[in-house]
């Protein structure tokens, strides 16, 4: 059995995270069935309560494990992406070659939430956010302007991280450990406003495509990414597949 | 006089107060400062926002007095060049209705950044508290800036703290 390694820099919770996680990732500990209790899985591992505590929540927070009143924690589901294909970026989004884009970062800083953000991100209205807004380029030429809003409190230290070169997404579920279990896309029509105008090089009110994307670990809502994309260089594709029973 | 005390011994963490990027409307920022602090009932001494460029470094400062000034209708601020007396201010008593009515609306549309205090001084966490007090009490600022290396903002040092430790300490002697 896999141990708590206490040399390890890395926090006693999150080393019981990736443990208990790979027995729900490798079928040992079997969807549906309860999981050992606190006490049990202090004695198994040698961590206190609270370590056991904190890993437990994360792991529910991530939509591995259910609670139910009374009864106990269960596995919920031992897969997130649960065969379900996600675009989670734009270069699995573009269908043409991808090897020109690039990404140049217009702001990065931190906001109080308006325009129902706090809604959006299911946060008080008084928590800081984190604000950044990419533009993305294929051979220079200007494609997507993108903002994202991030609760503060979910990754304090990304503000620090190379986001020019890195997508977001990855940032957050490599380096933060969070896992994207659902991804929530409204597409809808906007109309330039002057600086997006600008940066395209087109008239102020010009019809685009706007697209906006809650992405979630279990019930949290951890990124709010709105889009908007150079009118005339974008289609839609939807495509549904039946999945195999 | 401050008892050996220096900024990082008193600063309070930047997440103490709201932030905003320079180009939040003055009419975003009141929404902010009704949820952030009456809404929730935090009256912190000052009552401030702190407004940052597109990088996150610190550009100024915004406290309600700021923001009523900068609500102001042009036409009544006064001017150093206009040679009116004191007393006619009084004769101004028609209009005190519409003030903050009309033009007002339209100037809580301008960006924070017109009407902010620049923050233009600051203290490093180890600097006396005593160089604190100077430069707040000689530039009229209600909150100092704190940063690290000259560039990384950990703090800010606020008058109610600096006068709490300096009076403690001639009290003392």
């Amino acid at each position: 059995m896999e141990l708590i390694d206490r040399e390890d820099h890395q926090k006693l919770y999150l080393q019981l995270y990736e443990i208990l996680k790979k027995k729900i990732e490798s079928g040992e500990w079997r969807v549906g069935t309860q999981i050992p209790t606190e006490e049990d899985l202090c004695n198994m591992f040698s961590v206190s309560r609270a370590t056991v505590r904190t890993a437990v929540l994360e792991l529910v927070r991530h939509g591995y494990l259910k609670r139910q009143q009374g009864k106990g924690t269960f596995i919920y589901r031992n897969t997130i992406s649960d065969g379900i294909s996600m675009l989670t970026n734009f270069r699995e989004s573009m269908l043409e070659e991808t090897t020109s884009i690039t990404t140049n970062v217009l702001a990065r800083t931190v906001m109080m939430p308006i325009d129902e953000l706090d809604i959006k991100l299911n946060i008080p209205p008084d928590k800081h956010v984190i604000y950044i807004k990419r533009l993305q380029l294929k051979d220079n030429e200007p494609l997507i302007i993108q903002e994202s809003f991030i609760p503060y409190h979910i990754c304090p230290l990304l503000l620090e991280d190379d986001i020019a070169r890195n997508s977001l997404i990855d940032i957050i579920e490599k380096k933060y450990g969070i896992r994207i279990t659902k991804v929530r896309n409204l597409i809808d029509i906007g109309y330039l406003n002057t600086d997006e105008a600008r940066i395209f090089g087109l008239p102020e009110g010009t019809a685009s495509l706007v697209t906006m994307q809650f992405y979630y670990s279990g019930d949290t809502t951890f990124i709010y990414t709105r889009s908007v994309k150079k009118p005339g260089r974008f289609n839609l594709l939807i495509e549904f597949e039946r999945k195999a029973i | 006089m401050s008892n050996g005390k220096v900024a990082k011994d008193v600063m309070v963490g930047i997440f103490e107060y709201p932030h905003v990027p320079y180009w939040f409307t003055i009419s975003q920022a009141i929404r902010i400062v009704k949820v952030s602090f009456l809404s929730a009932k935090k009256y912190p001494e000052p009552m401030a926002v702190l407004v940052f460029d597109e990088k996150y470094n610190l550009m100024g400062t915004l406290t309600l007095k700021d923001i009523l000034k900068g609500l102001e209708p042009r036409f009544l601020k006064p001017s150093e060049k206009a040679q009116v007396p004191k007393e006619d201010e009084s004769t101004l008593s028609l209009i005190w209705d519409t003030l903050f009515t009309k033009e007002s609306k339209e100037l809580a549309e301008k960006p924070v950044s017109e009407i902010m205090v620049p923050a233009k001084n600051f203290v490093e966490p180890n600097d006396p508290l005593t160089k604190a007090a100077y430069l707040m009490l000689h530039n009229d600022l209600v909150l100092l800036p704190v940063l690290e290396g000259k560039k990384k903002f950990v703090g800010l040092v606020r008058m109610i703290e600096v006068f709490d430790s300096i009076s403690d300490a001639i009290l003392k002697e």
